[in-house]
């Protein structure tokens, strides 16, 4: 006990020569900021690989019913789909943009661009609202009361001749089907978007702390580490755009 | 740039805003690229095409906006360890539904079958 003590003490000693945010169990500003990436990008693997399941479950559900999935993908918006891949590619940059202020210490900037980080992450969100509730306008959550009818769909881009796109499956079969697609769908944007919402929650931190003046250029972490959680979930998203809005578009 | 980057100093590598918006301007530019493959008949391709494009923008954000490009050899080796293990998940898991017959589909949705309707619960 008391060598820990005076271990302690010794640490203390030198403590005014280090930085503030450097804690104990580490020799140097970099030796910690190099542990806290690593950690951060184990982390983040766990996500992929978490993510990386329902990639696999799309995708054999995708090989059997592909016809189901091209036309249930047929039915959500490119317009909203791509308004929102816009935002959150928009939303990376300015997150590097806070990073970097970080970096370069500029309090105000970070500040500044974290806020239009969680701007746009709020318009990202608020478009899946208007999405999702189209959904439920036209019977496409898959429930008892899910319904896919010729009809609902709307005939927007261009739309193929309706026999065209009936001939491998009867309507039960696409009943069935592409309520599939659509539980795959809700499963991957809603846990899409929970991981927005923890990340603005934590901008919403770092930006307080950011605020306060936390920050230096020696000592970002915290910044950084936001940062990669939120261009994580950018990257999530570069891939459920084409999945899920773009199965099959030409026919 | 690269001097102010040294190891010493916390702040790591600090990107120009100039790379910065190039490759924003790279993403957004790949988004309507794979938009505008999505309406070309490729056959069996689309999917690649889509893919490759998705990944490539997956590798420009790692690489630049994470800053991957400039952090140690042992945080490289961390993703790469990572993208082993997910081609593992989806590179074995395609191949035994590809390359397996598969024919059984989940009771009473088998498309190709005539008992097609949904089984009653």
């Amino acid at each position: 006990m008391s060598s820990t003590v005076a271990n302690a003490d010794h640490g203390h000693a030198h403590a005014h020569a280090h930085h503030p945010a450097l804690q104990h169990h580490f020799d140097t500003m970099a030796q910690q900021k190099e542990a806290a990436v690593i950690g951060m990008w184990v982390f983040l693997l766990t996500e992929i690989l978490f993510f990386g399941g329902l990639f696999v479950a799309y995708m054999i559900y995708r090989i059997w019913y592909f016809d189901a999935f091209a036309e249930a993908s047929r039915s959500l918006s490119l317009f909203w789909g791509g308004l929102n891949t816009a935002v959150l590619i928009g939303s990376s940059l300015t997150m590097a943009m806070a990073v970097r202020g970080a970096q370069t210490n500029k309090r105000k900037a970070t500040v500044n661009w974290l806020i239009l980080t969680m701007i746009l992450g709020a318009v990202f969100l608020g478009v899946k609202v208007i999405e999702y509730a189209d959904k439920f306008e036209h019977h496409h959550v898959p429930g008892p009361s899910f319904v896919w009818a010729a009809e609902h769909e709307a005939p927007a881009a261009g739309a193929a001749p309706a026999e065209h796109r009936q001939l491998s499956l009867t309507p039960e079969q696409l009943q069935q089907t592409t309520q599939l697609y659509f539980s795959l769908y809700f499963t991957m944007t809603g846990l899409h978007a929970l991981h927005m919402i923890i990340g603005i929650g934590i901008m919403l931190v770092i930006t307080w702390m950011a605020h306060k003046g936390r920050f230096d250029e020696q000592y970002f972490t915290p910044v950084e580490m936001a940062g990669l959680y939120w261009h994580f979930v950018d990257i999530v998203w570069i891939f459920l755009f084409p999945l899920l809005y773009l199965v099959e578009r030409h026919t | 740039m690269s001097d102010h980057a040294s190891h010493s100093s916390g702040a790591g590598h600090v990107s120009p805003i100039s790379l910065y918006i190039t490759i924003f301007a790279a993403l957004m530019v790949l988004t309507a690229v794979t938009v505008g493959a999505a309406f070309v008949d490729l056959g069996q391709f689309n999917f690649s095409v889509a893919m490759l494009i998705a990944g490539f923008k997956a590798s420009l954000v790692v690489w630049y906006f994470m800053h991957v490009k400039y952090q140690s050899h042992l945080t490289k080796l961390t993703l790469a360890t990572g993208m082993f293990f997910l081609a593992i998940l989806l590179g074995m898991m395609l191949i035994d539904y590809t390359s397996k017959d598969f024919t059984a589909m989940p009771k009473g949705t088998d498309p190709t079958s005539e008992m097609g309707a949904p089984a009653a619960h």
